[in-house]
């Protein structure tokens, strides 16, 4: 765990030293209730450090032969990532804050992997999955391309590969940036991704299609994200780096909760109770800066970014779903789930904005319906729907995320549900995307569990299936929006 | 603080007494009319006691006996207050100033359960076992369980993890909730300082 990576990277643009305060204060301890109140937000209120990212670079891993290149990415992924696991381990011991996923995000492999096929492709692939496996990582990002503006013949192979490359692989996640606010919608790429989506789910149809969930299509992607399956490392990011995603949807409704409890009788605002998500974003922020700093410092490696998406997890008590219920909706999906969001999403910018020297990523509260118990059960009740996910998606990160739908739903029908998505992204300067998986054999109201942190739902209705074909058909490229005349 | 060169000595004195209005007046008034200097002082109330602890320096011509006896002359003075308890004690020449900051390594150490004889003495005995310096405590009560916290000084203990690990064991034995966290985490999420 000691051994440092230092003088491998010899870049380090952004790395400060240690700015913890200075120890020299008196030792008057902080108060009790303040320690009481850190150990509960660690113990009771599921605070983790989401995940641990080490973006590494691949683009110095070309060989002669595609074996030479595979045999390349797998050593250096090996020599970069080797402690990471340990580091983490050891770091959130320290801490008692526990770093839930430790993974990797390569430099696009459509870059990596310009001129050759697209079964050599897979076979990068399969080496990205072996090398994660060795240092003991769950997944791994960076199976990617950015078609923005037109697609390449290497972006073409890799699109190719997707179905084969995450239907025999576990850990690699692929996603592609289909639009951008400065270049517009590449429509033609879309239509060919709907297809795509459609064959990673009926590929992997023994795993109810869940090689669709490694997959994600992108408008605005940022180069810096450590949450998958987006994660990749932009050629404009350093030679190794340490990214982080924090959690702590749990953090942030206990909060609200003990302040409305102790706030009975007297009348509270709106505004109140955005200044109380605020502060549970500042303390989550601060406890995750200070565990991804000192990974990155015992591993020798530059610290990026903080991500301050909340992300939530089926466990009772983390959900985002849950929030909205706090803040006064009784049904997820009523009107006011939108406001709310808008609300939450703003307040948590805010608080880690604060505590954290860089923040990027994603930066939002994440709704995957799947990975959060409370939107699963609005979505099986029917209050939830993905209209009106949509529309919360343009408040917040990130997008139309884990959202089982049925597999009949034609491949055109699924390219305008992208095409609406990524619209919105583009016009509103942010990043949105979608990851839906639309399960094999299953119709709208049948049950799908993935397990683990990704969860479980009922198969969503996507309504007018059929009805978008023309528009699909078109193809090309929905320009970019003009930048003055905002409204 | 004295710039004074004439011969000094230094005393630690300790007050216990019922709370109230004027006790910090009182007692410092009675040292600066012995011409003591404060080097330094804690405070602390419990409940409604108060104890204070000074280190301050004396003219080489005060003792032990006329510094106490000075301070009781409060307790005569205020006939109708609760009476101070006075300990007075030559301090240590050796005693090195600026010693009380928290070392880099430590930690905090909570510990819950339910009330019971004997709690305190379980942890801290589990401390000085293990060669854990305890630099500060106190005790909190919240939903009927009782709480100790420790601030702990790791700094003569290399292994953290075995550390970690007797505890747990210790944990299971005594039936208390234990958690061991860097005191980082606690500026971290507690504190807005600048750097």
């Amino acid at each position: 765990m000691s051994k440092k990576l230092s003088g491998t990277f010899s870049e380090r643009p952004y790395q400060t030293t240690n700015t913890a305060p200075e120890m020299s204060e008196n030792i008057t301890m902080i108060q009790s209730e303040q320690i009481l109140n850190t150990v509960a937000m660690i113990q009771r209120e599921n605070l983790d450090v989401r995940a641990v990212t080490m973006g590494i670079s691949l683009l110095d891993c070309r060989g002669a032969t595609i074996v030479e290149t595979c045999d390349n990415i797998r050593a250096k992924i090996g020599r970069c990532a080797a402690n990471l696991v340990s580091t983490c381990d050891a770091v959130g011991e320290q801490y008692a804050v526990p770093v839930v996923n430790k993974r990797i995000a390569v430099t696009p492999i459509s870059e990596v992997g310009a001129g050759y096929t697209s079964s050599e492709l897979v076979q990068i692939a399969q080496a990205l999955d072996a090398a994660t496996a060795e240092v003991g990582c769950d997944l791994i990002g960076g199976f990617s391309a950015n078609v923005e503006s037109g697609v390449s013949r290497a972006d073409q192979a890799l699109i190719e590969a997707l179905p084969d490359a995450l239907v025999s692989t576990q850990r690699v996640c692929a996603s592609i940036n289909a639009a951008s606010t400065r270049y517009g919608l590449n429509m033609n790429a879309v239509a060919r991704l709907g297809q795509t989506v459609k064959d990673l789910a009926e590929n992997s149809a023994d795993q109810s299609g869940f090689a669709a969930a490694k997959f994600v299509v992108f408008a605005n992607q940022p180069t810096d994200v450590p949450f998958m399956a987006g994660a990749s490392h932009g050629a404009n990011q350093p030679e190794v780096v340490i990214n982080i995603g924090v959690s702590g949807p749990g953090v942030v409704a206990r909060a609200l909760e003990r302040h409305l409890e102790q706030s009975s009788g007297k009348s509270l605002g709106l505004h109140d109770l955005a200044d109380v998500i605020k502060r549970a974003a500042y303390r989550v922020t601060c406890c995750g800066e200070l565990i991804g700093r000192q990974v990155a410092e015992t591993l020798g490696v530059p610290f990026g970014i903080v991500d301050l998406s909340l992300a939530p997890t089926p466990n009772v008590g983390d959900s985002i779903g849950e929030i909205l219920k706090i803040l006064g909706v009784d049904a997820i999906g009523a009107p006011g789930s939108t406001a709310i969001v808008a609300m939450l999403n703003d307040a948590v910018k805010k608080g880690g904005a604060f505590a954290s020297q860089n923040v990027g990523g994603l930066s939002g509260a994440f709704i995957p319906v799947c990975e959060d118990r409370e939107l699963a059960l609005a979505a099986e009740a029917g209050s939830l729907t993905i209209e009106k996910l949509e529309a919360m998606t343009s408040v917040c990160s990130v997008g139309l995320d884990m959202i089982a739908i049925p597999g009949s739903v034609d491949a055109e029908t699924l390219a305008a549900l992208i095409a609406d998505e990524l619209a919105i992204g583009m016009i509103n300067h942010k990043t949105t995307a979608v990851r839906v998986i639309p399960v094999p054999g299953k119709e709208a109201g049948d049950m799908v569990t993935f397990g683990g942190l990704f969860g479980a739902s009922v198969i969503m209705p996507v309504r007018n299936i059929g009805q978008s074909t023309r528009f699909v058909r078109f193809g090309g490229k929905i320009p970019a929006p003009i930048h003055s005349l905002r409204n | 603080m004295s710039n004074d060169s004439s011969p000094q000595k230094q005393f630690v004195i300790t007050i216990l007494s019922r709370d109230r209005v004027g006790i910090i007046a009182d007692v410092s008034d009675a040292i600066s009319t012995l011409e003591g200097d404060i080097a330094d002082l804690r405070e602390s109330v419990l409940r409604g006691y108060l104890t204070m602890i000074f280190l301050v320096t004396f003219p080489a011509s005060q003792t032990a006996d006329t510094i106490r006896q000075s301070l009781q002359a409060i307790n005569t003075r205020r006939v109708d207050k609760p009476p101070l308890e006075v300990i007075v004690r030559p301090a240590d020449d050796s005693t090195p100033a600026g010693q009380s900051s928290i070392p880099p390594d430590a930690y905090v150490l909570t510990a819950t359960g339910s009330d019971k004889i004997g709690f305190v003495a379980s942890v801290s005995g589990f401390c000085a076992r293990h060669d854990i310096n305890i630099l500060d405590l106190s005790t909190a009560v919240s939903d009927g369980d009782y709480t100790m916290i420790l601030l702990v000084d790791l700094s003569e203990r290399g292994d953290v993890a075995d550390i970690r690990r007797r505890l747990q064991d210790f944990g299971q034995e005594t039936g208390l909730r234990i958690v061991l966290q860097h005191y980082d985490i606690f500026k971290a999420t507690n504190e807005v300082s600048l750097l």
